[in-house]
């Protein structure tokens, strides 16, 4: 990939914020708070531990938690595990039953897939077409041995917005059931409130927004009286939820770019939906062109369109040179497989190939989505003539 | 996915895509776009006295950039060749020289496919059977 290429793969990650790498960096060398946030006896790890604090506390600020229910993890892949893992063995002897949906990240999905094979029972709920998991049908999936929903917040795919709240209601009226949240792409791109949805888990993740990449954090409530079992076991840090030593860097990292995010939110909101919308815009003229999830509301900084007409491993090698997009399918392996996601939303295979997803971010530019727009178009005009189409 | 330079060079310059029309044109086509991979040549075949050569030859093809730059080596290939229905080179050789995945070989028998049922028809009409030649009207 041309250093050159517009980036416009914000959804996968983003670069870390000056100001953010600038606040780990403090935390690494030897002039810095470089201690063991865990060695309480002397003051190099008194010095590390506040930073940990501090930055549990942003954390926690930035998505209406407590700072006390803020677990560190190395991302959002290990908070998925542990919320997943830890509540069907914390509560085994209530019910084996999970609900969740088929969009869900793989994540969430693959632990959900072991605790099939360890004998639990799961429910994989499709959405609508629009990529909408209605609450009355997650209720509705809920049963009398049913102790987790997992829900993604926003779809790391189409940008979808699940309705949490809601369907934090109706779980909270069985009772029994815990609802676990996996918010990864949701931080800096829409609001996130986490004691106000009425959520017991919330998987958070640091490098989806300008944050270091093997940082995150699983939110377990403690006014909802959420509990886990741990997955891993050593030194009892993270309230004994997960052992290892805090790594102080990534925390303050991770820390410093949700304060960040959430300063920048309202002013980058309106930015990147005017941008979103000059992109569409732009495309719509190709026509045979679908905005995947149209209908739902949707985070503004992700676009996912399906062109007809082209084959999709084709379309993202004619455009790669210039764009740093990703497709809507796995393609990049031999075993193509189409998006899972598009093909729960009704997509056919060929059309969830076809698919690109141009997720926007904080240095995207207009001249960026212009070049973006000239690129794409002319890859499926080239690509459908060739096609015979 | 990364692809050689044979395979990009195809793939962003396709120099014989296209279609050919006329009594001395012939037209082969296999695969399917739900499928994932169509591709269609149209050859234009001479023949003077007992000699036949492709005079020349082009293409059609949805796919991936594998199968598209399969067809172009296939048409650069053809040209000046007998109209035999067959490949210059095996699947399996062509295959080797894009750098393609292995698994990929099901969709580049696609491509020696419409080019056999081109050369084919084109065959058939030496045989008075001239009910696959193309006619400006026909494409």
């Amino acid at each position: 990939m041309s250093a050159s290429a517009v980036y416009l793969d914000y959804a996968a990650t983003t670069p870390v914020a000056p100001e953010v790498a600038a606040r780990m960096a403090e935390c690494l060398t030897r002039e810095g708070t470089f201690g063991n946030p865990g060695s309480a006896s002397h003051a190099y790890g008194e010095a590390a531990s506040a930073s940990v604090e501090a930055a549990r506390a942003q954390v926690a600020a930035a998505v209406g938690a407590e700072a006390a229910d803020v677990v560190f993890t190395s991302g959002a892949t290990e908070a998925n595990n542990l919320a997943i893992f830890g509540t069907a063995q914390y509560y085994r002897d209530a019910g084996r039953h999970i609900v969740t949906a088929r969009t869900e990240h793989k994540s969430v999905l693959d632990p959900c897939k072991e605790l099939e094979r360890r004998g639990w029972s799961v429910t994989y709920l499709v959405p609508n077409a629009d990529g909408v998991l209605e609450p009355a049908r997650v209720a509705a999936a809920v049963r009398s041995d049913t102790v987790l929903v997992s829900v993604m917040h926003v779809n790391n795919e189409t940008g979808v917005i699940q309705d949490v709240g809601a369907i934090a209601a109706l779980c909270a009226r069985s009772g029994r059931a815990r609802l676990h949240v996996d918010a990864a792409q949701s931080v800096g791109k829409c609001s996130v409130d986490f004691a106000a949805l009425g959520v017991d888990l919330m998987s958070l993740s640091a490098h989806k927004a300008y944050g270091p990449k093997g940082a995150g954090a699983l939110l377990v409530s403690r006014r909802r009286g959420a509990h886990l079992t741990p997955i891993l076991y050593g030194g009892g840090q993270e309230g004994s939820l997960r052992s290892g030593t805090v790594a102080t860097h990534q925390a303050v990292g991770m820390g410093a770019a949700f304060e960040l995010a959430s300063a920048v939110l309202p002013t980058e909101h309106e930015r990147i939906a005017a941008l979103a919308e000059r992109l569409w815009r732009k495309l719509r003229v190709l026509g045979g062109v679908l905005r995947n999830g149209e209908r739902a509301a949707r985070v503004p900084h992700l676009l996912n369109v399906s062109f007809e007409g082209v084959e999709g491993e084709s379309l993202l090698a004619a455009v790669q040179p210039h764009l740093a997009v990703s497709t809507g399918s796995a393609c990049a392996s031999a075993t193509q497989e189409p998006s899972y996601v598009l093909r729960a939303l009704g997509r056919d295979d060929r059309l969830a190939e076809s698919s690109l997803r141009f997720s926007l971010g904080r240095f995207t530019s207009e001249a960026d989505i212009d070049t973006a727009a000239e690129v794409v178009t002319r890859a499926v005009e080239r690509l459908r003539q060739l096609a015979g189409a | 996915m990364k692809y050689n330079e044979l395979t990009r060079r195809h793939f962003e310059q396709p120099a014989r895509a296209g279609t050919l029309a006329g009594p001395d044109c012939y037209r082969g086509a296999s695969g399917s776009r739900s499928a994932g991979a169509w591709i269609q040549f149209d050859v234009r075949v001479s023949r003077t006295g007992g000699a036949s050569r492709v005079l020349e030859v082009r293409f059609l093809a949805f796919g991936c950039p594998h199968v598209i730059a399969a067809a172009g080596v296939v048409a650069e290939q053809g040209e000046g060749g007998a109209p035999e229905p067959r490949l210059p080179q095996s699947i399996h050789s062509l295959r080797e020289r894009l750098d393609a995945p292995v698994e990929k070989l099901g969709r580049l028998f696609v491509v020696e496919d419409a080019w056999i049922a081109a050369l084919r028809h084109a065959a058939g009409e030496r045989q008075n059977s001239a009910h696959d030649q193309i006619t400006p009207s026909s494409c």
